[in-house]
């Protein structure tokens, strides 16, 4: 049992149950899109060009920002296309993507060179490298890099793994563990070598007993603990995390690093064991398969950039129409077709049967979303300030440690989208941030610029009078000397005329 | 009664001392409802309400020579925040001056641009980078996109892109989730 405690959140069935997980590894699929816009950081910048061919494990895409992870080939073969595509995302937005045809080889990139297994042997900056150019990001959903978050939490006391997994209907990280418990225990020694902390501690929910047996199994590492967490929506967000596993409440705006704790998703794990010890970078991951329209939901391994319907054709959907959403029910998107590719935080696709939606009505005040928020705001309060957009209020009320859970629209009685509202907000204070920065930096650019011209008028001016005054000095020196000279001259004159008139006399 | 005029007397002269004091000490330096209005202003710069910047223009409204209503790239918006900040009655837009425009950014056609430098000089914002006869460029975050550098440029190279929204600035549309 938990020695912490959090408010709120939401005890939730799984809605797509099944008998056993198991992650399924499927074919190659014939073409790839790879998207170069990551969920964080500047849109990466093709390196290939169409018509090259590429192996396996290839860096296709890449840009120098800390923020940003390397794009590589998930299959090899051939670019045939560097064009804009509509990206799984809320705006419906293209962006650049690079997409790749399969020559059902699968040839890769020379692997032998890197840490391998003597990691041990390798420094911490070497790792490092290693993690940022094998492209790895958070692979749970928020697709921060995972270098630059390691590197945050240098010195860190506590390695926190999430397995928790909680968002109700994906398997996805069960079956991964499932399938390969060793890399996630070899995974998690090697972010120990690497962020030297002292402990390690894996956080899964008690509905996952196949993947807690199979760690048990295989865990022999005494600084590794597996802590069997109650199943519970949104005890898998890094904060909650914390306060339930640790009792630490990590403050606003700032990260789990700063309280001395590395955060990382189990996947995330997996993927690391397999850049730094098989010299592997990230290319595919396991993605879970499910909804009320699916005959059997599944967990596959499949490729980045594999097509949803691709994946889609190794499962049984019912016939009619359907609603497509991916990253989860509770915190994921609604999207309009399955004409998308698996991205590195493509977690689940899930296929529903169309029901009819739920007519939006006037908010109540019953403050049932009060209730079951965990980071324990003021979801009403929120509602209001966002809808009538007075911004300045709603951060007041912290609106920026809303972690977009949803808790607070799925009891909704009204049946209103909260955190739609409350994203909204967000990005707009965003904008209006940006936009006062403009205006400033303009005003002051502005204000600066008239300074400059007024200063270079006067200086000019002074530059002048300073001339002006220099040449009527000289003027009159000059003219000076030149009675001098005539003074001398005239007395010359005078003494000569004087000589003569004596020699005459 | 003595007591009383002098008592009095002495209050009045401590007090009108301290007041002295303290108009001296705490006067404010310029009229701060300039700077009021200056911060309402988009700071564009482009000179369309017929002053040569924003500032100057805030002066004038300050002072009650023009309208509020000057203003097109801060819109009706800024018009009606003007007019609030002022207790006046609020006007629509004057069209003479233009009308409100999305945000934008100058480009320049780099295998045209020949290193006037007529641009350098014409942007109130210092957001041109180059010098004679070299290539100019344009510093995106910095230009206001006050269309000012446009008619100085003798081969037409500079370009005004409309700024379209990104992943990152997007801004979800909430129209739709309102209610029936």
């Amino acid at each position: 049992m938990l020695k912490f405690k959090y408010n709120g959140g939401l005890k939730l069935e799984n809605p797509y149950p099944v008998d056993a997980i198991d992650l399924i590894r499927i074919p190659l699929p014939d073409k790839v899109v790879l998207p170069m816009q990551q969920r964080i950081g500047n849109q990466a910048i093709p390196i290939v060009s169409v018509g090259e061919r590429v192996l396996t494990g290839q860096i296709v895409a890449t840009i120098d920002d800390q923020r940003c992870a390397p794009v590589h080939a998930s299959i090899s073969g051939t670019v045939v296309a560097i064009d804009e595509h509509v990206y799984a995302h809320k705006s419906g937005l293209k962006g650049l993507c690079v997409t790749i045809e399969s020559d059902g080889k699968d040839e890769w990139v020379d692997t032998s060179i890197g840490c391998t297994e003597h990691y041990e042997a390798c420094t911490a900056n070497t790792i490092y490298n290693k993690i940022r150019v094998s492209g790895i990001v958070g692979m749970g959903g928020a697709g921060f890099p995972t270098h630059t978050k390691v590197r945050l939490a240098e010195g860190c006391h506590t390695l926190l793994v999430n397995a928790t997994e909680c968002e109700p209907g994906i398997t996805c990280d069960a079956a991964l563990m499932q399938a390969y418990p060793t890399k996630v225990i070899r995974g998690i020694e090697v972010l120990l070598h690497i962020c030297q902390a002292e402990r390690a501690i894996i956080a899964i929910e008690d509905d996952k007993q196949d993947a807690i047996a199979a760690l048990n199994k295989f865990c022999n590492n005494e600084n590794i603990t597996i802590e069997v967490m109650p199943t519970k929506y949104t005890s898998g967000a890094e904060k909650l995390l914390l306060k339930s596993l640790l009792g630490i409440e990590v403050p606003t705006g700032k990260f789990a690093s700063d309280v001395g704790v590395l955060c990382q998703n189990v996947a995330t794990v997996v993927a690391m064991f397999d850049a730094v010890v098989e010299n592997r970078p990230l290319i595919s991951r396991a993605v879970t398969v499910a909804g009320s329209a699916v005959k059997e939901s599944k967990n596959f391994q499949v490729r980045l950039g594999a097509s949803y319907d691709y994946l889609l054709s190794f499962v049984d959907i019912v016939e009619g129409s359907h609603k497509i959403s991916m990253n989860g029910l509770m915190m994921g998107i609604e999207l309009d077709s399955t004409n998308y590719s698996v991205s590195k935080n493509t977690n689940c696709v899930f296929i529903d049967q169309l029901e009819e939606s739920k007519p939006t009505k006037e908010c109540i005040r019953c403050g049932l979303c009060n209730t079951v928020c965990p980071v324990d705001l003021l979801p009403q309060q929120l509602y209001w300030y966002s809808k009538s957009e007075n911004i300045d209020k709603a951060i007041e009320y912290n609106l920026l440690d809303c972690i977009e859970c949803n808790c607070c629209s799925y009891v909704c009685p009204s049946y209103i989208p909260l955190v739609d509202y409350y994203q909204y907000s967000k990005s707009l204070y965003k904008q209006q941030v940006k936009e006062k920065q403009q205006t400033e930096s303009a005003r002051e650019r502005y204000e600066f610029r008239e300074l400059r011209l007024e200063r270079n008028k006067r200086e000019r001016a002074e530059m002048m009078e300073a001339k002006k005054i220099a040449l009527k000095e000289k003027m009159a020196k000059d003219k000076a000397h030149k009675a001098t000279v005539e003074a001398a001259l005239e007395r010359v004159d005078a003494a000569k005329s004087a000589h003569g008139s004596q020699d005459d006399g | 009664m003595l007591d009383a005029i002098s008592t009095l007397s002495l209050l009045a002269l401590l007090l009108g001392l301290g007041l002295g004091y303290a108009a001296i000490r705490y006067r404010v330096k310029g009229n701060p409802l300039i700077d009021q209005i200056d911060a309402i202003l988009p700071q564009t710069q482009c000179g369309q309400c017929d002053f040569p910047g924003c500032r100057p223009y805030a002066e004038a409204i300050a002072s009650g020579e023009v309208e509020i209503n000057q203003c097109p790239p801060g819109g009706q918006e800024g018009v009606d925040a003007l007019a609030e900040l002022l207790g006046v009655e609020t006007l629509p837009l004057n069209q003479v001056h233009g009308e409100t425009k999305p945000k934008r950014v100058a480009v320049v056609d780099e295998k045209v641009c020949i290193g006037c430098t007529l641009c350098i000089q014409a942007c109130p914002v210092d957001a041109f980078v180059g010098s004679s006869k070299v290539m100019t460029t344009v510093i995106a975050e910095e230009c206001t996109g006050c269309d000012l550098c446009l008619p100085v440029c003798p081969v037409d190279c500079i370009d005004m892109v409309e700024i379209k929204p990104t992943f990152r600035t997007y801004v979800p549309d909430i129209s739709e989730l309102a209610h029936a």
